[in-house]
């Protein structure tokens, strides 16, 4: 098998005693929206920084299209960063700081002028192009950093938390806009991003990271339908757990009622059986059943979320309702309910 | 009615004070254009004592010195004390002893200093003259500049630098092309700050000008003069020193945005 095109093998790397990034080895694919979620001190942006050439690993290689590049400091490296903060400069306008990257590989000012006004035209901010960046919305610097780090055509483009300081639509808006860019340039994006909805929807793959570490690499359908641990599961989406134990062949509840489940059938003892909110059904279809009581409803438009208060957990199990089921049901705080799911849908973890 | 007298007494404290302040000043700018030039009479307004400076060769003289002296020790201390205040940010580990060092000149007095320096001078054997005096002053001007730019410095985004790497500078064309520029008001605040405390700076200047009257400066000129009596002319020569310090410090403040050095 030939190496991937960015290729990062058993990386390592502590700030003094603390132990930033643990082993990492991770194949990123050419033109792949590539996605890096944890949560902060996870150790993606100091893997992210590793990348940049900001920071230079303990040990391990980082390798892209075969030739490692650790030997190369920032400003020699074909790769280039979006800062979380934009870092923009802020005594040039708008077009300079775009320009800024072109001008250091030495390209003819004409060829330096068109692409500017091109990568600009992209990004819609061709009329702001004299504009300095305190003259700007979040949205339109947010656009710039983007555009600066793109106008090079490096070959990874690295983005530290891209839409982190916008607010909820724009933010929405701007993951099919980053979706679009890199389709339309053909580059390999990196992503580093705590927002795991924002991870769902943009990457073509992501890999979970925790203490370090990688937790899970996968699509994102595989990384939310096949958790490989119960934190994956936790920390994607959300997700009801059951605690039950094994008992015989298969597990258990905790009032002894059978609990059948797809996935982790190896487990034994004790353990969690985990369900997502929208594969749980109102009445008793599914193989699995268990009966409580509504003690809130949450309502979020798009949909409602039951909140039910079961014997068999301590904490509340949350079912997801559509809004059309929601207007025949009619559901009320303190009804008796029974849920059913289905052996397929369930997970077991240890505990 | 207590808040309104309390009131009126803290704004009739304020008058004093700046009357107390000022007065003095007010009085040696007025007499400046005195015609008949005595202290006790108002005789006319005139210009007469600026021109009776011009036709001075040794006010001449020591005006061009003094020009000399802050023009060159301005460059010097500017170049350095903003290379230093970056470097020192940069390198931040013992910075606080660092800064420490950094900052003596401005806290030494300027006769201690003065006495330090002549003896240095004296230990080396070196001939004494402008050039000395010029040494001196960016010793302590070094540490202003350095003051000024790193209060700037603090507010500073790194993460520029950073970028700047990123898209391919290397570091000499970061500094050149984003940290200066970026830095350029406090720098020049800090020009325009060494500047004024060259230009009438008398006891440093004194120690280390050496014999000879070749290279007076003028406040050292000032002095000479005031030993025959407070004459009109010094009255205009000191109004002009105190316009030229008035306008680079208020300069100074405003690019700063009001920042004191050392904050």
């Amino acid at each position: 098998m030939t190496e991937a095109f960015l290729s990062i093998r058993d990386v390592h790397k502590s700030f003094g005693s603390a132990r930033a990034v643990t082993g990492v080895t991770l194949d990123i694919h050419e033109n792949e929206f590539f996605a890096l979620l944890g949560a902060s001190g996870s150790g993606k942006t100091t893997l992210l920084r590793i990348l940049a050439g900001f920071e230079t690993p303990g040990c391990g290689d980082v390798r892209l299209e075969g030739v490692s590049i650790l030997g190369q400091p920032p400003n020699q490296r074909p790769v280039n960063l979006m800062f979380q903060s934009y870092a923009l400069f802020p005594h040039m306008t708008v077009a300079q700081n775009v320009a800024y990257g072109l001008q250091m590989d030495r390209l003819p000012k004409a060829q330096i002028k068109a692409r500017v006004h091109e990568i600009l035209q992209v990004i819609q901010l061709d009329h702001l192009d004299r504009r300095k960046p305190d003259q700007l919305s979040g949205g339109q610097r947010q656009r710039v950093a983007l555009a600066r780090a793109l106008v090079k055509r490096p070959k990874v483009l690295l983005l530290d938390e891209p839409l982190g300081a916008l607010d909820k639509k724009l933010r929405s808006e701007m993951q099919l806009e980053l979706k679009r860019l890199q389709a339309e340039f053909g580059i390999t994006f990196v992503v580093v991003t705590h927002d795991q909805e924002e991870a769902l929807v943009m990457a073509d793959r992501i890999a979970i990271m925790k203490d370090g570490g990688l937790l899970q690499v996968g699509t994102p359908h595989e990384i939310y339908e096949r958790p490989a641990t119960r934190f994956a599961a936790d920390f994607i989406g959300v997700m009801n757990f059951l605690p039950v134990t094994s008992a015989g062949t298969g597990f258990a509840a905790a009032d002894g009622s059978p609990v059948a489940a797809g996935h982790g059938l190896t487990q034994t003892g004790r353990a969690v059986a985990a369900i997502r909110p929208e594969r749980l059904q109102i009445g008793s279809a599914g193989e699995n059943r268990l009966t409580g009581r509504i003690s809130a409803i949450a309502y979020h438009g798009l949909d409602l979320q039951l909140h039910v208060t079961t014997t068999l957990s301590d904490t509340d199990l949350i079912i997801r309702m559509t809004a059309d089921v929601a207007d025949t049901q009619a559901p009320a705080i303190g009804q008796p309910i029974t849920i059913s799911w289905s052996a397929k849908d369930t997970h077991i973890f240890p505990i | 009615m207590v808040e309104r007298n309390t009131f009126r007494l803290m704004l009739l404290i304020l008058g004093v004070i700046f009357a107390f302040l000022y007065i003095p000043i007010s009085v040696l700018v007025g007499l400046s254009f005195n015609e008949g030039g005595l202290p006790t009479a108002w005789t006319g307004f005139s210009f007469k004592w600026y021109g009776a400076l011009l036709d001075s060769d040794d006010i001449l003289k020591a005006a061009g010195n003094t020009l000399l002296v802050a023009l060159v020790s301005t460059l010097v201390s500017t170049l350095l004390g903003t290379l230093l205040a970056v470097g020192v940010e940069i390198r931040r580990r013992n910075g606080k002893w660092l800064e420490t060092l950094i900052f003596a000149p401005m806290i030494i007095p300027d006769i201690v200093l003065a006495i330090a320096l002549l003896s240095f001078f004296s230990l080396l054997s070196v001939k004494m003259g402008l050039h000395t005096i010029i040494v001196s002053h960016v010793v302590f001007n070094l540490a202003f500049v350095c003051a000024v730019v790193r209060a700037r410095l603090k507010s500073f985004d790194w993460s520029i630098v950073e970028a700047s790497a990123d898209l391919g500078a290397s570091t000499l064309t970061t500094l050149r092309r984003v940290v200066i520029p970026v830095l350029m008001p406090a720098i020049i605040a800090g020009a325009l700050l060494a500047f004024t405390l060259s230009v009438d700076e008398f006891i440093i200047a004194f120690f280390t000008a050496g014999a000879g009257r070749s290279s007076i400066t003028l406040p050292m000129q000032i002095y000479a003069m005031i030993r025959f009596g407070v004459t009109p002319e010094i009255n205009a020569l000191a109004t002009i020193v105190m316009s030229i310090s008035v306008v680079a410090l208020a300069l100074s403040q405003r690019l700063n945005k009001g920042g004191l050095p050392g904050q």
